[in-house]
């Protein structure tokens, strides 16, 4: 075995999700069979995007958002982060996006929020809340 | 997380695998290699991506085998420094917070990389934070899903360091990647808390 190149290309997680999807109705190993339950299985996690039905991704989805947020010169592995956890409030995208605060004004950071969502959507509010059906705030709510 | 690393090999079809298409053949022999193992700085290899090229298939002398020559692309699990990741809380140590995703388990955050004010919790054996003075302290409950940031890997070759009966079965007592986390940041942390 020899290493050509080590990092060829970045993926996203919206791509990898596809791909295995498309592969996972061919044979394969026992082994690889097993993986590509458990990829599906992560990607199918909530709060992940890909878990929301009907599915918000689509291929176009990437050079969408990539024209609607070019203006802020956001980092390519920065995108990568917001395609994989999309990122709907200003606190969750400051976990991607380095130095925000620096980076941008408020406004400018709601607007990245706001494209987000235009291209990626989100999950409806409350009743996504009360489906999830956290258990804690049910009983606390109870009381 | 996933990126596409390219490598060069030498795949060997045996004659029970000649009544499948070359291509097939060549995929299944490849993961079959591949998939679910480490390779030391690379990563998490998942399986086969493309196949770029092959050459000729030659017979060996004796074998039966049929030697091919390949370059492709393998998909490969490798989160960078720096990127945030989801994993669900699979168990806590006083030392910190272990964290796995369904396909990967050695994620670890060490209890340094907590925010301030997080205790261990001796009796439940889970780590607590005190998110505001004057408020209850919050759980970092086992199987919540948590988002972290990379800032760290570790790498253990597994390759057996004396040729001792169990050197081998010592190498493989340690995972060949780790990998180090933080949730220090703002937003980081169970992500119930910041999403509801």
């Amino acid at each position: 075995m020899k290493i050509l190149e080590a990092q060829s290309a970045v993926l996203t997680n919206f791509e990898v999700y596809s791909f295995i999807k498309r592969q996972s109705k061919k044979s394969g190993p026992p082994s690889l069979q097993t993986l590509r339950e458990e990829l599906i299985k992560y990607f199918e996690s909530h709060p992940g995007p890909l878990s929301q039905r009907p599915i918000t991704y689509k291929d176009s989805s990437i050079p969408k958002l990539l024209e609607r947020l070019r203006k802020y010169e956001i980092t390519k592995g920065e995108m990568i982060m917001i395609f994989n956890l999309r990122p709907t409030t200003i606190i969750t995208l400051n976990t991607v996006i380095e130095d925000m605060e620096d980076r941008f004004t408020e406004e400018q950071q709601q607007d990245i929020v706001e494209g987000i969502v235009e291209v990626l959507g989100e999950f409806p509010p409350t009743e996504e809340a009360e489906e999830e059906g956290d258990a804690m705030d049910m009983t606390e709510a109870a009381q | 997380m996933f990126i596409l690393t390219k490598i060069s090999d030498l795949v060997q079809v045996t004659p029970g695998d000649f009544e499948k298409k070359s291509r097939q053949a060549i995929e299944d022999n490849i993961n079959a290699k591949y998939s679910n193992r480490v390779i030391q700085k690379i990563g998490l290899c998942i399986c086969m991506y493309d196949l770029i090229w092959a050459s000729e298939g030659l017979i060996g002398h004796g074998t039966g085998l049929v030697n091919i020559n390949v370059e492709f692309r393998l998909l490969v699990f490798r989160p960078f420094k720096g990127e945030t990741i989801v994993g669900k809380i699979s168990s806590a140590t006083p030392e910190g917070i272990h964290i796995r995703t369904d396909f990967f388990e050695e994620i670890f955050v060490h209890f340094k990389e907590l925010p301030e004010s997080t205790e261990f919790d001796h009796n439940q054996k889970v780590w607590t934070w005190n998110m505001e003075e004057g408020e209850d302290r919050i759980f970092y409950d086992k199987n919540e899903m948590v988002r972290l940031q990379v800032i760290d890997e570790v790498w253990h070759d597994q390759a057996p360091d004396s040729t001792a009966d169990d050197a081998a079965e010592k190498a493989k007592k340690i995972s060949p990647y780790n990998v180090r986390g933080t949730m220090m940041k703002e937003g980081l942390g169970v992500c119930l808390w910041w999403d509801g």
